[in-house]
């Protein structure tokens, strides 16, 4: 169906972005907490590389 | 890291801001009757007597007005709501419909002289049809589904590894229940808050260099020029827009319905 | 003016993934116009492909915010 790829597209756009909000905002608030600077960019990271995975298993297994 | 610029000149050009978009009362003190709101009734009316108008000589050869009607009551059924939903489609056109005519009739105040102004560049509007949509797509999929079987498909997707959930399930809960209706809404008031925002740029650019010097006054018809041709492309945005909103809700209508993803 | 430099950063930042995603969709749609039964095939890459660019884009806009 043509319109699928219309959804396909703003799906892994929230994917990617909630991984991001969701990992990085953990990451920011350990920093906080435990007053370091490295934990957002791993919660990045871990993020980015989770909601790829979430991607790769919703659309690219097909 | 916050900067500050000054402009060389700096002659009393106000740059079209938010500002803009936050428009006094009409009647009195009174807060409710500001011209986003009276504009939603506007529409409202418009919309009504222009549909009960087309509906009501039906007939066999139909008239140009009802044709108007009728073309686009049947571009929402065949291409939005029949080939996204599939065979329960009927259902659903009647929300869809007033969906794209609401968002398409709002959008268009943005570029009719003497109003120019789309309704849905205040944020609150897009949120509330977002809300609806999100309401009406979740009681769908409950309704069809089974609250715990619903809830069960949308969460732990099959075929994954045990410890993956960990990673994956917050993602998921996220998009579903934050991201998509925020993208939904935010997409809509996002671009008819920046074309606004575009053709207030040039109209009162060219309006003011208009005020200028000789050399000024020369390029201000280039400023118009362009403001008009913006027009056209806002034009085009604004029914690109209601129809990428009501597309988006068939298709999460659609979603939910669907037995397997 | 006031506004904060991150902005014209993210901006200049977006402009790759910008390009990649265009150039992504272009490949695919001539593809699928070529090849419609290939589209089962292309779909999956093209999606990856996409999230891949789109990642770096995002990856922009929140380092933008944060920093």
């Amino acid at each position: 169906m043509a319109n699928r790829d219309e959804n396909a597209m703003w799906s892994i756009f929230g994917y990617l972005l909630s991984g991001l909000i969701f990992w990085g905002g953990i990451g920011y608030g350990l920093d906080k907490w435990l007053d370091k600077g490295i934990f957002t960019l791993i919660g990045l990271l871990v993020g980015i590389s989770g909601a790829i995975y979430l991607v790769w298993l919703r659309f690219g297994r097909e | 890291m916050r900067v500050l610029l000054r402009s060389a000149e700096g002659e009393g050009f106000v740059p079209p801001s938010t500002k803009d978009f936050e428009l006094p009362p009409i009647f009195g003190d009174n807060v409710y009757t500001t011209k986003p709101i009276l504009l939603v009734f506007l529409s409202v009316i418009l919309i009504s007597v222009f549909f009960i108008l087309s509906a009501r000589k039906a007939a066999i050869v139909p008239s140009k007005f009802q044709f108007a009607g009728e073309s686009v009551y049947s571009f929402v059924r065949e291409n939005l709501a029949k080939e996204v939903i599939g065979h329960e489609f009927m259902r659903f056109v009647p929300y869809l419909f007033t969906l794209f005519t609401f968002i398409l009739v709002n959008n268009l105040f943005g570029i009719i002289p003497l109003i120019q102004f789309p309704t849905m560049s205040h944020v609150s509007f897009p949120y509330v049809l977002a809300l609806s949509t999100y309401l009406v797509f979740h009681y769908v999929g409950i309704r069809k589904q089974g609250a715990f079987k619903y809830f069960k498909e949308i969460l732990f997707m099959p075929g994954v590894p045990k410890a993956a959930y960990i990673l994956i399930t917050p993602l998921e809960i996220l998009t579903f229940f934050v991201v998509r209706p925020l993208t939904l809404s935010l997409r809509l008031f996002a671009n008819m808050f920046a074309g606004h925002l575009l053709l207030l740029v040039f109209i009162l650019g060219g309006e003011h260099l208009l005020q200028g010097v000789i050399g000024l006054k020369l390029i201000s018809p280039f400023a118009f020029a362009i403001g008009i041709v913006l027009t056209f492309f806002e034009f085009m945005v604004q029914c690109l827009q209601a129809y990428i909103f009501t597309l988006l809700a068939a298709l999460y209508i659609a979603g939910a319905l669907a037995d397997e993803h | 003016m006031e506004g904060t430099l991150n902005l014209v950063g993210f901006g200049l930042a977006a402009i790759g993934p910008g390009i990649a995603t265009g150039l992504i969709f272009a490949a695919y749609i001539n593809g699928v116009a070529r090849q419609p039964e290939a589209r089962s095939v292309l779909q999956p890459i093209a999606f990856l492909g996409f999230a891949l660019a789109e990642a770096l884009a995002l990856f922009g806009l929140v380092l933008a915010f944060v920093l």
